[in-house]
């Protein structure tokens, strides 16, 4: 998955995408893990804030 | 017949003389205008530092970083610029395969007297030394910039910049040459590959400030008697936020001047704009990265801290973290890797605070620790990507970033810490302890920040003063 995503080294035989994982599942699990990061942190974010608040709820 | 051939290459010759002095003008307008915009990262730092500082020491920390500028800019054209040129094979300056190294090259190009002062001042004929040498110089002061934050409010004026001379025209410059260049002996012999300079500026930065601060010791006041630290507040929070945001906007303007633009006789290619290794890029590429990177850093540090300060601290190590690999990584996999950044860059500046280190503004964590780290990250992600243009490349591998990383670390702590130390042992790395605690503008500076009513320095104390 990592590494050049051609078969030969040389920078000859690239005429398109060119990025680390390209061709291989990689850049999907890297989206998915991305939008999970997101969507997590905020989950995490609105449960602490809500912790520190609680304490000055009337 | 023949008039008619003869007028149409009449015409396609105009053709082919109009689009090279446009792609020449454009060429020379892209660096400079890479030159405003790292003039903005200078912005931020000054922002940045002047914001950390408490109130008593703002001014003194601004004539400091603006001093460091001002030293910079000749310094690098006396010597830096010809260091650059001439050392990327290593000692002696041999030259190198790429034709354009070594001590001989760098004297005919790089001095600024004799015949090689034809590339050093205005000159109809040369519409790229100065905008190139521009470019860099503006990366030596920024690497000047990121020093100078680390050692707020007790670093003598003179020490301070003799030891950003070091740093900006010379301890940075040898990593370039022999990390950047194309003729440098870490890209032919082991494939480091640093695009956006994480290492070669600013992890080399960062530990070089890591040597100063060892000798220059903490702030009266950080540290209590059993070791634990006092946090030492800034006067202007906000004003630091914004100065890194700044340096952020700089940012753009920094690793755009990375980019080889195409159709020059010194371009790797007529058609394609390159890395400084020849390798392909695009604009885009940056585009993708640098804001996914931004993104990540700064959503990581919101995790861990909450605190604005570290947040854009974060932005900024997001980039750097993703920086040696801007040209080749996949944005998603910047982002996360940025958010890994993120998450260790507080913890780690804490490592180095409970180890009696006083970095004002964490400097040598954000650019320092970050900068190798995503040196070496690029070898785990990008092995086997050839790191130069042309068949039989050298490819990038972990234990090449790893060596590169290594190298960038010497090259920065090195130099900080023996500098540091000489003046130290001259009596010009500190002011004197009365001078500290009554603030550095009432003893340096003829002037004040802010007006009456905002308190007056020496009321502004850290615990311990």
């Amino acid at each position: 998955m990592f590494g050049f995503p051609y078969e030969t080294a040389d920078w000859a035989v690239v005429d398109g995408a060119m990025f680390v994982g390209w061709g291989s599942a990689l850049p999907g699990i890297c989206t998915a893990i991305a939008a999970i990061i997101c969507v997590g942190v905020l989950v995490y974010g609105q449960a602490s804030e809500t912790k520190k608040t609680a304490r000055y709820t009337k | 017949m023949e008039e008619q051939i003869a007028e149409l290459a009449a015409q396609v010759a105009a053709l082919q003389s109009s689009a090279a002095t446009t792609n020449t003008t454009f060429a020379e307008t892209f660096y400079y205008l890479t030159i405003p915009l790292m003039i903005i990262i200078h912005a931020g730092f000054l922002a940045y530092e002047m914001g950390a500082s408490r109130l008593k020491n703002v001014l003194s920390s601004g004539v400091k970083n603006i001093l460091a500028f001002a030293f910079m800019i000749p310094t690098f054209y006396f010597f830096g610029w010809w260091v650059y040129w001439g050392f990327p094979t290593g000692l002696p300056g041999a030259p190198g395969p790429a034709g354009i190294s070594g001590i001989e090259y760098a004297n005919a190009i790089a001095w600024g007297w004799g015949e090689s002062a034809q590339y050093m001042g205005p000159n109809i004929a040369d519409q790229a030394s100065g905008v190139f040498f521009g470019a860099f110089a503006l990366f030596a002061a920024t690497t000047a910039s990121i020093m100078s934050g680390a050692v707020i409010e007790r670093i003598q004026t003179v020490g301070f910049v003799i030891l950003a001379v070091v740093l900006g025209s010379f301890a940075w410059v040898v990593a370039a040459a022999w990390g950047w260049h194309a003729d440098g002996w870490l890209v032919t012999q082991w494939g480091v590959h640093d695009f956006g300079a994480a290492g070669l500026v600013h992890a080399v930065a960062g530990f070089f400030a890591l040597g100063v601060l060892i000798n220059l010791g903490p702030r009266i006041g950080k540290f209590n008697a059993d070791g634990t630290a006092n946090h030492i507040a800034g006067h202007n929070m906000p004003m630091t936020v914004v100065g890194l945001m700044l340096i952020i906007v700089g940012f753009w303007g920094f690793l755009m001047a990375c980019v080889i633009v195409p159709g020059e006789a010194w371009s790797w290619f007529a058609d394609k704009p390159s890395t400084i290794y020849g390798t392909p890029i695009t604009l885009s590429a940056l585009s993708f990265n640098i804001l996914m990177g931004i993104s990540g850093g700064i959503i990581g540090s919101w995790v861990l801290t909450r605190d604005p300060f570290w947040m854009m601290s974060g932005a900024l190590a997001g980039i750097i973290s993703v920086a040696s690999g801007m040209d080749i990584y996949y944005p998603a996999m910047a982002f996360v890797i940025a958010f890994s950044a993120g998450i260790i860059l507080k913890p780690c500046a804490n490592f180095l605070e409970n180890r009696g280190i006083d970095d004002a503004v964490g400097a040598v964590t954000v650019h320092g620790t970050i900068g190798l780290y995503g040196v070496i990250l690029l070898g785990v992600f990008a092995s086997g990507y050839p790191s130069l243009q042309g068949e039989g490349a050298p490819t990038i591998s972990l234990m090449g970033q790893i060596v590169g990383a290594v190298v960038f670390f010497l090259l920065g702590f090195v130099p900080g810490y023996v500098v540091s130390l000489v003046l130290k042992m001259l009596g010009m790395l500190r002011i004197p302890e009365g001078a500290e605690i009554a603030g550095m503008d009432e003893v340096k500076v003829p002037t004040h920040g802010y007006p009456e009513g905002i308190p007056a320095p020496g009321v502004n104390l850290a615990p311990g003063e």
